[in-house]
């Protein structure tokens, strides 16, 4: 193994570039990674092409994504890797009689150097991006790229997670060794006669929070609605009991959808099942569905709610008050989330919006990462702590 | 052991009945040779931790399990001191008098001493393999002293002193993605991701395990569950589930499928009641496409 990578014979040199094209899309190759793909590499005595490529999968892949992305990567880079060597050697054979020719391939070359992002300026501005974390934060959810989506969905993950691990005051027992419970101990060893043969510990109780998200998918959400099922996605992945609904002239469940399909295929199922995705809306039927479907069996004084809406309702406001009412009096919280929230000259005023506005414990604007921060931090506050004008 | 060929995994696996592909039998390959641990993942029922038991069957060595749960920490993972048994033993020997540092050295010696499998396995006398199993359900504390004992392959108890392995043991750890794992735990580890076979691979699959199977019907369950992975179910059946519905389709002695049949035996397939619903509903259309209801219409 030692002898192959100080020999950085042409194989091994490709080994490199490859892992190093594997990086930059995201694979988590280090220098030890590179050692084992080697190493591996070496074990193999015949180097059948599909071996090869199994072999590398295997070590350089860390996850089920990385794992089933492998084969369209490795294809890819080889492809790109071929292509320029031919160049190269053809630019060798005619740069005596063509130099400006040459020159052209030379380019292409660079080029190719380029699209493997191996030029440290590359590696620079994408570091630099980064540190663009401040300015991310204030940026509007309408205007989010693919990438800083993604790293949105990470902060936001993270965040939801500090709030969700709340421990409470009262204790239980645990298997965990961290603190005797010395009353439950001397009780246990009553019944062998006062020796004490078995210890029992406790911990602190956790307090889990219930969430229930109803989440509207309507024409007039479209430019968030893509962040919302995001921001679903990232709530259920940090909540164990949390409920998810998606509506627009309809309520679908998609709790089972969220929890067992990557983000991707979750959004395509969901946007398959509801057929009036995009469509108007009658926010006050669908929480009437809502509260005569679900309210008992979902909804109780640990529940909160949380409503993504913009509040543009197109039904009969009686219906979108009684639903709301009902709502309010069995869960804990209701918090409403209005994207239009950001725009200086925002007030409730959508009749919908004004209608729900006496039973919504916080109106919070969700239009940016800031916002939303405000809005999860105030998720473990007792119902009359929470400040009801909040929302500019 | 370690001069194991790749091709030669590959026939062991075939022996022992496992039917896998490549990548499987070079993970194995692989995870021997570096000396790591493989991590691998995917749905519930296709076989992640058979790889396990295939594996120490067909290097002849024993197979030491971890299972993992919610709330399993080291005194279970590693060793434990038989309290009961060393009260006992301190109350039989207060009558004879004995010094208290002799008791001392006894009541602290190996024979009360309870091994737990990651101990075992590092003072075990053949190189095993353990299998972590579920790793993904224990807690993240678990997981980062896991990291630690991977990493030195050695065992400190205050009372006895550092026990070193004798063998490093070959690890493989499973999961089903309930939880995220740690980048530093996959880090340490090979990966393989074993998805849902495809219908050939299924079917030999079946006619493996279940060799009285005819040659018809072991075709139509694995057309038949093919596409049933298809519908969107909340609770997908593995290959565990194919092979128990061929064994009971077998021992009724069937050797077609017909509707009434498959709709009195979904419960060997399905978990779930909704699921149940779900595929009650597309029943027909299914069957259609295994090719069944041509026969009874």
């Amino acid at each position: 193994m030692q002898n192959l990578i100080e020999r950085q014979t042409e194989l091994s040199g490709n080994i490199v570039l490859l892992c190093r094209f594997l990086r930059k899309k995201g694979f988590p190759v280090s220098v030890i990674e590179e050692a084992d793909a080697l190493s591996a590499l070496s074990l193999l005595s015949v180097r059948r092409e599909k071996e090869f490529k199994e072999a590398l999968k295997i070590v350089l892949s860390k996850n089920q994504y990385q794992f089933k992305k492998f084969d369209g990567y490795y294809h890819e880079f080889w492809d790109q890797l071929s292509k320029a060597v031919d160049s190269k050697t053809k630019e060798n054979l005619e740069r005596k009689n063509k130099r400006s020719e040459a020159k052209q391939q030379e380019i292409r070359f660079d080029s190719l150097k380029n699209w493997l992002n191996l030029k440290p300026s590359e590696e620079e501005k994408a570091v630099s991006s980064y540190s663009d974390f401040e300015a991310l934060t204030k940026k509007n959810f309408s205007d989010l790229n693919e990438e800083e989506m993604q790293l949105m969905m990470r902060l936001l993950e993270k965040l939801a997670r500090s709030v969700a691990h709340q421990k409470s005051r009262l204790r239980k027992v645990s298997k965990k060794r961290n603190k005797i419970d010395l009353k439950r101990t001397i009780r246990l060893s009553m019944r062998k006669g006062g020796d004490i043969q078995k210890l029992v510990y406790s911990e602190r109780k956790e307090k889990k929070l219930k969430l229930v998200l109803l989440c509207d998918v309507s024409k007039s959400m479209d430019l968030y609605s893509r962040f919302f099922v995001h921001l679903i996605y990232a709530f259920q992945n940090a909540y164990d009991k949390i409920e998810t609904f998606v509506f627009s002239t309809a309520l679908h469940r998609v709790t089972a959808i969220l929890d067992n399909y990557e983000f991707d295929k979750a959004f395509d199922i969901i946007s398959d099942r509801v057929p009036h995705w995009s469509g108007g809306t009658t926010i006050g039927s669908c929480l009437q569905d809502f509260v005569s479907g679900y309210e008992h069996s979902l909804l109780d004084k640990k529940t909160i709610v949380f409503i993504l809406s913009d509040g543009w309702d197109t039904g009969e406001p009686i219906v979108m008050k009684d639903a709301m009412k009902a709502i309010y009096k069995t869960s804990r919280k209701v918090i409403w989330l209005n994207p239009l929230g950001g725009s200086a000259n925002f007030s409730p005023d959508a009749l919908g919006m004004k209608t729900a506005l006496p039973y919504i414990d916080l109106l919070a604007s969700a239009h940016n990462l800031e916002s939303l921060k405000q809005a999860i931090l105030l998720l473990p506050k007792k119902r009359s702590l929470v400040n009801h004008t909040s929302y500019l | 052991m370690k001069d194991i060929e790749l091709g030669q995994i590959q026939k062991m696996l075939h022996q022992q009945g496992y039917i896998g592909d490549g990548s499987i039998a070079m993970s194995i390959f692989l995870a021997m040779k570096l000396e790591k641990p493989l991590l691998i993942e995917g749905p519930a029922g296709v076989g992640k931790t058979e790889v396990a038991k295939v594996m120490a069957k067909a290097l002849h060595t024993d197979l030491i399990r971890l299972q993992c749960y919610e709330g399993l920490d080291s005194t279970h993972a590693l060793y434990e001191w038989n309290y009961q048994h060393q009260l006992l033993y301190l109350k039989m020997q207060e009558e004879k008098g004995q010094n208290a540092k002799a008791l001392e050295e006894t009541i602290f010696s190996e024979r009360f001493l309870l091994k737990r499998p990651i101990l075992q396995a590092i003072t075990h006398s053949k190189k095993p393999v353990l299998l972590i199993d579920e790793i993904d359900r224990s807690d993240e504390e678990f997981e980062s002293f896991l990291l630690e004992v991977l990493s030195d392959w050695q065992v400190t108890i205050p009372e006895i002193g550092t026990i070193s392995a004798t063998h490093k043991p070959q690890i493989i750890l499973t999961g089903n993605r309930t939880r995220e794992l740690s980048e530093a735990l996959r880090r340490r580890c090979l990966y393989l991701w074993i998805d849902y076979p495809d219908f050939e691979k299924e079917l030999a699959i079946v006619k493996t395990k279940v060799p009285e199977v005819d040659a018809k019907l072991g075709q139509q369950i694995c057309v038949f569950m093919k596409e049933l992975r298809q519908l969107k179910l909340e609770k997908t059946p593995g290959i565990s589930e194919t092979i128990d519905w061929a064994r009971a389709l077998v021992s009724m002695h069937l050797t077609h499928l017909d509707k009434q049949t498959v709709e009195d035996t979904l419960g060997v397939v399905l978990k779930d009641w909704q699921d149940m619903r779900h595929t009650r509903d597309a029943l027909s259309e299914l069957l259609e496409k295994t090719g069944v209801v041509s026969r009874i219409g």
